[in-house]
């Protein structure tokens, strides 16, 4: 991309649009936390905030709370791929082991992620591998309804066309319900990994020693009350770089995607 | 190409009936319907929709089984009331709404068939498939994705993944439909241009008429459902064809032969509907 498309783009009205919103908002919020309106009275203001930000991101400790909830939403959503994405797979294809799964997966499914953790943490030995089993859980599902969608939403053209031109079962497995599958394991994917970061900041506070949803909420209990923002912030951030990488993946992995 | 080609392709379908039993109500859609399909003949069947045109090529392709009668290919059965032959490359079909391969690029949609036959390497097969796709005059659009190009184009590249497996039997159910006109006249001649370099058995099903005599050695039509052959029109044009063909008047007698046998077909089959719809 040339400077002159870098420009067009930044000030392309979309993106004028995209900083209109997100400056009024922290205007009206400086406006409303300043002038102490109802709600507002605990609230610190914006420029409050940025004043402790400096400080904050100056230290270690804040960014091992990054590290701790990136390894977390990691290990638990690499989990459920591993598992989730043969599983559904496997489901989609075997008539038998759908029927006798399907059930339980449902049942299952519906139940928060949240719900789990009085029971996980009775089930694992140590906390850090139940909130670890809880971020899988909120990924795994998703994964696992997705790929069984899209495996079963395959045009049985593209199945007859590939027995036509002489593949084995294992061709149509690997070029053809492989390649079928992957822009729906990448939809799950995105979808499970914003549920996961939901889940990982909530099993902080109720269980964590470390992370950023232990930091907003160690943050409240200790009454440092721009510390907060900081930490709902940095969730926000965190949330939109794991999805991007997502996405950038998906670009280079389903590169026929771009065009149709 | 032309290294490529093997003999063979004589299709002989024989008081061959269909009868489907999905939930005990049981539809007759083929009904002992006999055709011959000489070596290298280009055998078009025409018919209301929905007549069963479609269950004889399944059924020819490996998709079906049948329920009576008997298919051979070179004097060899390959769909019985007791066996239907797996599908396979030298029975190549072409679908209605197009099947390639989305997630390849033409050039690896090409050389599929031929990589997981075993047929050829990676690289020899990528040799092939650009030599056939400059002779088919589609070499710039090679590495592209089928999103990426026009349906007339898909088509034609369809018809060359088709090709280089050098098949006995080239099954095509309604490839061109839903195609405007003009692209439709191009894609046809391009089909025709294919077939003059590498003659092969065609079975065509269309129910556009001006398609059928323009391509087709015969013209099959089909009476409505259940399927029988109403009548055989052998259509003498001499090839290689061009869209000229169009404007002489033996086309016109022809058309009028193909109309007349299929418009009756089409009442029975309009009259039919109503009822079931009454």
């Amino acid at each position: 991309m040339n400077v002159i498309k870098v420009r067009k783009a930044l000030l392309s009205k979309t993106v004028l649009r995209g900083f209109f919103s997100v400056g009024g908002l922290i205007v009206l919020w400086q406006i409303a936390a300043s002038m102490k309106l109802p709600g507002f009275t605990a609230v610190p203001t914006p420029i409050e905030v940025w004043g402790v930000l400096a400080d904050s991101i100056s230290q270690a400790k804040f960014w091992d709370h990054w590290a701790a909830s990136f390894a977390r939403v990691l290990s638990g959503f690499i989990a459920a791929q591993i598992i989730g994405i043969p599983l559904g797979l496997f489901m989609a294809m075997s008539r038998t082991f759908y029927a006798t799964s399907f059930p339980l997966l449902e049942i299952m499914r519906p139940i928060p992620p949240l719900a789990w953790v009085p029971a996980s943490i009775i089930f694992w030995p140590t906390t850090e591998a139940s909130i670890a089993f809880v971020i899988f859980l909120g990924a795994f599902f998703t994964v696992v309804i997705n790929v069984i969608g899209s495996a079963r939403n395959i045009d049985v053209r593209y199945l007859r066309a590939a027995q036509s031109l002489g593949s084995r079962p294992m061709d149509i497995f690997l070029r053809i319900i492989l390649p079928a599958v992957l822009p729906g394991i990448f939809i799950g994917m995105a979808v499970g990994m914003g549920i996961t970061w939901e889940v990982v900041v909530a099993a902080e506070m109720i269980a964590g020693k470390s992370g950023l949803g232990y930091l907003t909420w160690s943050s409240y209990v200790g009454g440092n009350y721009p510390q907060i923002i900081i930490g709902m912030i940095s969730i926000g951030i965190a949330g939109y770089i794991s999805s991007s990488l997502i996405r950038l993946l998906g670009h280079y992995v389903t590169p026929w995607q771009r065009t149709s | 190409m032309s290294t490529l080609q093997q003999g063979g392709g004589r299709i002989s379908i024989r008081n061959v009936t269909k009868i489907y039993d999905p939930d005990g109500a049981k539809v007759l859609a083929v009904d002992d319907c006999s055709l011959e399909i000489a070596e290298g003949e280009f055998c078009v069947i025409v018919g209301p929709s929905g007549c069963g045109k479609t269950t004889l090529l399944n059924a020819l392709a490996g998709f079906h089984s049948i329920t009576s009668g008997e298919i051979t290919l070179d004097g060899r059965a390959i769909c019985t009331p007791q066996f239907t032959a797996e599908p396979s490359a030298e029975r190549i079909v072409v679908f209605q709404n197009g099947a390639l391969f989305p997630w390849y690029t033409v050039l690896e949609n090409i050389t599929y068939g031929p990589e997981v036959q075993g047929r050829m390497g990676r690289r020899e097969a990528a040799e092939q498939a650009r030599e056939l796709l400059a002779e088919l005059g589609l070499a710039s659009i090679a590495d592209r994705y089928p999103g990426e190009i026009s349906s007339g184009m898909k088509r034609r590249v369809e018809i060359a993944r088709a090709l280089i497996n050098d098949p006995k039997v080239l099954l095509l159910d309604e490839p061109f439909r839903a195609m405007d006109a003009l692209t439709k006249g191009v894609v046809q001649e391009f089909l025709l241009r294919a077939l003059d370099k590498v003659r092969k058995t065609v079975l065509f099903i269309t129910h556009d008429l001006e398609e059928a005599l323009f391509l087709g050695d015969k013209v099959v039509v089909m009476s409505t459902r259940p399927a029988r052959v109403k009548q055989t029109i052998d259509v003498d044009f001499p090839r290689p064809r061009t869209f000229r063909v169009r404007s002489s008047a033996r086309y016109l007698e022809l058309k009028q032969q193909v109309f007349d046998a299929v418009h009756e077909e089409a009442l029975k089959a309009f009259d039919a509907g109503e009822r079931e719809m009454a």
